[in-house]
């Protein structure tokens, strides 16, 4: 192998293009020249048939693109970073939260507060959580600091609503008991994505 | 033997009078304002297709009804004149757009001619001319009745107290001022084919079918004249004066609700002016007679309609230097050619 | 009946709008009022049955030179009134109303003559009606051999002025022509002697800017 291909790091399948942009001309005729030549090429009109054919195409192969968004939604990335859901125990159904704290702690926004106490098992219950969602950034930080993947970011990312607390109250987030067996598992952060395969280039294995 | 050849048109002809004119004009004002509204619609919808999206879709089936909600919004937003604003001469300004872009209309045919049957009280059996006020100069009329549009622009843009508004006028008066000396020169080498300046000769000249279009004759001056009328109606190649990337709005920037409708309106008019004489001048106008020959001249009107569209759809708009340089170094000289050409061949 | 409600209609806002014109300190008044009795003024010309010309007026006033004074106008701001300064106002009436009186005697001159010899006429003895049957054919006799064939059949009013223009006021045409090109060669040598130099890509231009402001 040589030098020249060990330098060559972009080992994966590139599909870029080099146009030719030609020289900028100089002289007058050399200008005249240009400006003919783009006149009598039919540059125009192809840039004329490429926005016709794309509407036929519209119109008859319904190659439309919009997508009429409050009734069709896209599916989006099961990585996707929006509202916060608090998960439950699969068994017990009773909520993962220990009141550890970690997750107010870690939150560089300061949106966090929880308050906690000892129950009548000395087992640390959860009595106020809640997240001021005018100040979070969705870093993820409390997802990925929580030991127990009890808080999670879930698919929610429509979060207009009258008030901020709409979504910020414990309950709300917390996974209604009724839909305890449609709680989907968190791979936590730094999970690969499901379609990582497709991605991935092929490594250069030559050092 | 003149006498009796005049006098036999004059009795076969039906009277032209002052009633139908009136209802002329309120049929061009109310007919032109209503396609003025809907050429929003259409325009919206080309470019959306084009781009391979839907467009408006959600007010009236398939979204038609987005031109009344378009008007209601107009008519009921705010109308706002700007504190160091000459308020007169800015309430003024719209008006003129609108006014002119009309007036230009009236010497233009559109529409058949027809008599109002006589079962209708009051009006019943007057005739309505196809064109409001039948000039023997007609295309002159008309290109001076665009000319005097461009006041419209210059003195919102001027009056408005806003540096956006003044370039945008600045670029108004450059603009329309270069490309009439096109307009007008371009279309010279049909008017001396023709050897006249009214519409219904011209129509005439082209009888004979596909074969004796002008635009056979007179290809080049065809292609300067649709160039020179986008620079007019201000369409996208060309739309400087109004260009949101450089200029904000122009010389509409500081304006609101109706005032800003009429510039619209004015300007879907014009668009309209141009796409009429287009295809009165080069495509055969209104050829065959009858009621087959409107439905062509219509079609035409709307073929010229859809380009203004796809060409906004599909080309890049200049910048100002490239627009002076075209006009004057390229196409003026190409016109004088054409027009030199045109005598030297008429002569031989 | 008409046409003469027109004409009285014309001249009064005429009139008034140039009024406004010279009386305004508000520039853009001055000119939207100025445009607007160019514009009128095309009016007159339908209203005579010289439509051709009533569109040029349209055409080259309104549309071209017009404009070409609103443009000028930007480089002043639009929005504020001008202070005149007059060092004395009846000097201004005074040679306003001098020039004003002039320029009707010159037009009112050939009207009066006329009357007179009508007048002269009548005394001599001559019937009204065969003194106006004369004059009008003295017209028509005139009319032909000068061209003027604007009622003839057939032929349109472009026509008729294009051949009076080639024939009676050949030379005058050919002189303005003339005029107005060395004016145009004028104003391009004028505008034009800085044009081969590019402002961004010139170095000696950027010291001359970096002088200009020194001087400041």
């Amino acid at each position: 192998m040589s030098l020249e291909q060990f330098k060559n790091r972009n080992v994966g399948v590139q599909s870029y293009k080099t146009l030719d942009v030609g020289t900028t001309p100089e002289t007058g005729m050399e200008k005249f020249t240009q400006v003919v030549k783009r006149s009598v090429k039919g540059e125009l009109f192809v840039g004329l048939w490429v926005v016709m054919k794309r509407m036929l195409q519209a119109l008859f192969q319904n190659d439309m693109h919009t997508v009429k968004y409050p009734f069709e939604k896209l599916p989006i990335s099961p990585r996707y970073r929006a509202i916060h859901e608090m998960l439950r125990l699969l068994e017990s159904g009773h909520y993962r939260c220990i009141g550890c704290g970690l997750c107010e702690k870690i939150c560089i926004s300061n949106c966090i507060a929880m308050e906690t106490r000892y129950d009548e098992n000395q087992r640390k219950e959860v009595t106020e959580y809640t997240i001021n969602f005018g100040r979070c950034i969705f870093c993820g930080y409390c997802a990925e600091v929580c030991p127990e993947l009890a808080i999670v970011h879930g698919p929610r990312y429509e979060n207009a609503s009258e008030q901020r607390a709409s979504f910020s109250l414990f309950e709300d987030m917390l996974t209604p008991i009724d839909k305890l067996n449609l709680q989907q598992e968190y791979d936590g952060f730094g999970a690969v994505s499901p379609n990582a395969d497709n991605n991935i280039k092929q490594t250069p294995l030559a050092y | 033997m003149t006498t009796t050849l005049t006098e036999h048109i004059v009795t076969d002809l039906p009277q032209v009078t002052a009633v139908g004119v009136i209802i002329k004009a309120v049929i061009i004002l109310a007919v032109i304002s209503a396609i003025a509204g809907f050429g929003t619609y259409i325009e919206r919808k080309v470019l959306a297709f084009m781009q391979r999206r839907l467009g408006p879709m959600h007010v009236g089936p398939y979204g038609l009804l987005q031109i009344a909600a378009d008007g209601i919004k107009l008519f009921t937003k705010e109308d706002i004149v700007p504190q160091n604003a000459n308020a007169f001469i800015f309430k003024i300004a719209p008006v003129i757009t609108a006014a002119t872009a009309f007036i230009a209309l009236s010497a233009v045919p559109v529409f058949p001619d027809f008599t109002i049957p006589d079962f209708i009280p009051l009006l019943g059996g007057t005739f309505v001319p196809s064109i409001a006020s039948d000039l023997n100069i007609g295309i002159l009329f008309v290109l001076g009745m665009m000319a005097a549009g461009l006041y419209g622009p210059l003195l919102a843009g001027m009056s408005q107290a806003n540096k956006w508004g003044i370039i945008g006028a600045a670029r108004t008066a450059v603009q329309f001022l270069s490309y009439e000396v096109v307009t007008g020169l371009s279309i010279l080498a049909p008017i001396m084919l023709v050897g006249s300046l009214s519409f219904v000769d011209f129509n005439n000249y082209q009888a004979g079918g596909i074969a004796d279009w002008l635009i056979w004759k007179q290809p080049v001056a065809f292609v300067l004249f649709l160039i020179a009328g986008f620079a007019e109606t201000n369409r996208t190649p060309f739309d400087l004066l109004e260009h949101e990337a450089e200029v904000v709005s122009g010389y509409a920037t500081e304006y609101s609700g109706m005032r800003w409708g009429m510039f619209f309106i004015g300007e879907y008019a014009n668009m309209i002016t141009v796409s009429v004489i287009a295809s009165i001048v080069f495509l055969g106008g209104y050829d065959a007679a009858g009621a087959l020959g409107w439905l062509f001249i219509m079609a035409k009107i709307a073929f010229f309609f859809f380009l203004m569209l796809w060409v906004r759809a599909a080309w890049p708009h200049v910048r100002p230097d490239q627009l002076m340089w075209l006009c004057w170094k390229v196409l003026m000289p190409l016109a004088v050619v054409n027009i030199v050409i045109t005598a030297i061949v008429m002569m031989v | 009946m008409y046409e003469i409600v027109a004409f009285y209609l014309f001249s009064a806002l005429t009139i008034g709008l140039f009024l406004v014109t010279v009386m305004s300190k508000n520039i853009l008044y001055a000119m939207t009022s100025l445009a607007a009795a160019m514009v009128l003024i095309s009016g007159f010309f339908f209203m005579l049955g010289a439509d051709f010309l009533g569109v040029v007026q349209l055409i080259v006033y309104v549309g071209a030179i017009m404009a070409l004074y609103s443009f000028a106008m930007m480089f002043f701001d639009a929005t504020r009134d001008i202070k005149e300064k007059n060092t004395s106002n009846a000097l201004v009436f005074l040679l306003g109303g001098l020039s004003a009186l002039v320029l009707v005697l010159m037009f009112a001159a050939p009207i009066m003559s006329d009357n007179l010899n009508t007048a002269n006429m009548l005394i001599n003895g001559m019937s009204y009606s065969e003194f106006i049957d004369g004059n009008i054919s003295k017209y028509a006799q005139y009319a032909l051999d000068n061209g003027i064939q604007a009622s003839v059949e057939g032929i349109g009013n472009a026509q008729s002025v294009g051949v009076i223009l080639f024939t009676k006021y050949l030379v005058p045409f050919e002189v303005a022509a003339v005029m107005l090109l060395v004016a145009m060669i004028a104003g391009i040598i004028l505008a034009g002697k800085k044009m081969d130099n590019s402002l961004t890509k010139d170095a000696s231009i950027d010291d001359e800017i970096l002088v200009v402001k020194d001087e400041k």
